[in-house]
Order: structure tokens, then sequence, then C-alpha cells
């Protein structure tokens, strides 16, 4: 599953906690607003590394929105690398900023696709009370 | 925008935060905790609904925002006389909380920020405000 394989931290714990019959869809909810940002904000972070001259204010407040929303769904791994990547937008390190960002991508497209997986999965195995019945 | 949680109005609580999935979670978040909760996009926002009398018991802020600040909207916000309302700053940022701090906020929480945390903050609201009352 993906929490095990530090991928995600325990935010991604919380969210499931708030899943209850009021909001049933709650972490799929949350978790496709995060894969429908983030792809917009790696592309303007991609633009904006690609743009002369350098805007290194603009790529920290991108990394910062990108570094946010991961961390709200407990995408640890996401949230590392933003950070590497604001250190080297501090050090004016474009070259730095540029071998983050293919880092982040990689990242995020390992995270999307597990998260898919992870969200198929629960779907065939549905609810949980449907679970335990089958077993009596 | 207004959230209410059913049958539970006690908490005003007005949300400040550009982040779309940082909003949800943490809207949700107060809502669990019986809030009834308004949000904002950034610090303007926050600062023109108390412009237009609108009250809250409590405001959590963001530190980077489009057009203003959390920090920025808190000094506005103190320098209308809104003295009484708790002022939490929110932030992965290393150095926000000097920000905050520096600026009146009561408090500074970091994000990602967990239910464990922001429980107690609620109830010391509700709790003053039940004083108030009496």
């Amino acid at each position: 599953m993906v929490p095990e394989m530090g991928y995600l931290d325990e935010q991604f714990n919380q969210l499931e906690e708030l899943q209850d019959e009021s909001s049933p869809n709650f972490v799929e909810e949350v978790v496709a607003l995060f894969l429908k940002d983030s792809p917009r904000l790696l592309s303007n972070i991609e633009q904006t590394i690609g743009k002369y001259p350098q805007d290194f204010y603009r790529l920290d407040s991108l990394v910062h929105q990108l570094k946010g929303s991961g961390s709200s769904i407990g995408a640890v791994r996401m949230k590392n690398e933003c950070s590497v990547f604001k250190a080297h937008c501090n050090d004016r390190n474009l070259e730095g900023c540029r071998r983050s960002l293919q880092k982040m991508k990689r990242e995020h497209a390992t995270l999307k696709q597990k998260l898919e997986s992870y969200f198929q999965l629960l779907r065939q195995v549905g609810p949980r009370e449907h679970a335990v019945n089958s077993r009596k | 925008m207004e959230l209410k949680a059913k049958g539970f109005t006690s908490i005003k609580a007005l949300l400040v935060e550009d982040i779309e999935v940082c909003r949800l979670v943490l809207s949700t978040f107060l809502l669990r905790l019986h809030c009834e909760v308004t949000l904002a996009m950034n610090g303007k926002e926050a600062v023109d609904l108390f412009l237009e009398g609108k009250k809250f018991d409590i405001v959590l802020f963001d530190k980077d925002m489009p057009v203003m600040t959390g920090p920025e909207a808190i000094v506005k916000i103190r320098a209308m006389g809104e003295t009484d309302v708790k002022m939490v700053g929110v932030s992965a940022d290393d150095h926000a909380m000097e920000a905050f701090m520096s600026v009146g906020a009561d408090l500074f929480v970091p994000k990602p920020m967990r239910m464990e945390a922001l429980g107690p903050i609620i109830q010391e609201v509700i709790n003053k405000k039940k004083n108030d009352m009496v």
C-alpha cells in the first residue's frame, strides 16, 4: 500500500480519519484536487525556469504552492524535493533548480500512479463493512 | 464562502488560505470541530470581511498569499481594534513563526496542521466565549 512505501506520511492518515458517512470519498476528493493542481504548477515551474532573466522569486512562489498542497495530502517525497528546490532558488542555482524539477516530476508521476492504483483497489474491495460481512 | 457543520454553529472561524488543497483540508478539520467556516483566498479578502463588519472568533492565516500576506492582514485587522479575535498563523515556512508573532498573532502552528493541534485551540476559544457570555 502507498503509505507503507514512503511516498506518504502521517498526514495521509489524518485525511483518512476525516472520512466518514457524511464525506465517504473525502480522501479521494482531496487527492483528485492535488492531482488536478500539481501538473499545472509543475508546468509553470518548467516554463519559468526556461525564461531569461531568471525569476527566482516566482520560482520560489510556485514551488511554495506545490509544497503546500503536497504536504496537505502527506506527499512526503514531493514535499522534501520542493524544499531542495527552494534551497536552490535561495542560492540562485538554476542548474540545481533544473535537476530538482526533474526529480519532482518523476516523484509526481510515481505518486500519481500509486495513488490511482490505491483508490482503484479500494473501489474493488468495497466499503469495510461489506468485507467483514463476507467472512461470516 | 461560508460552510456550516450541521447543528453546530458555536465558533465562527475564518480560514485565509490561497492554496485550494490546503483550504479543503483545513476547512474540513474546522467543520469536524463544529465551527462555522468562512473562506478567504488572501489577506485582503480577510481584511475586507472585517471592514464589512463581519465578526469571527478565530482566524487562521496562511503566511504567503497573493495580494496581501497573512502577517500584513493581521497588522491591518488589529489596527481596526479587533484585539479579541484569536489570530493563528499557519505555515510550512521555517521563519514564519517570528513573522506572525511580531505582528500580533496569538499563536503559530506549523503546516501541515494536525487535528490534535487544532482541537485544543478551538476548545480554548469555546471556553473563552462561554466565559465572556457569563
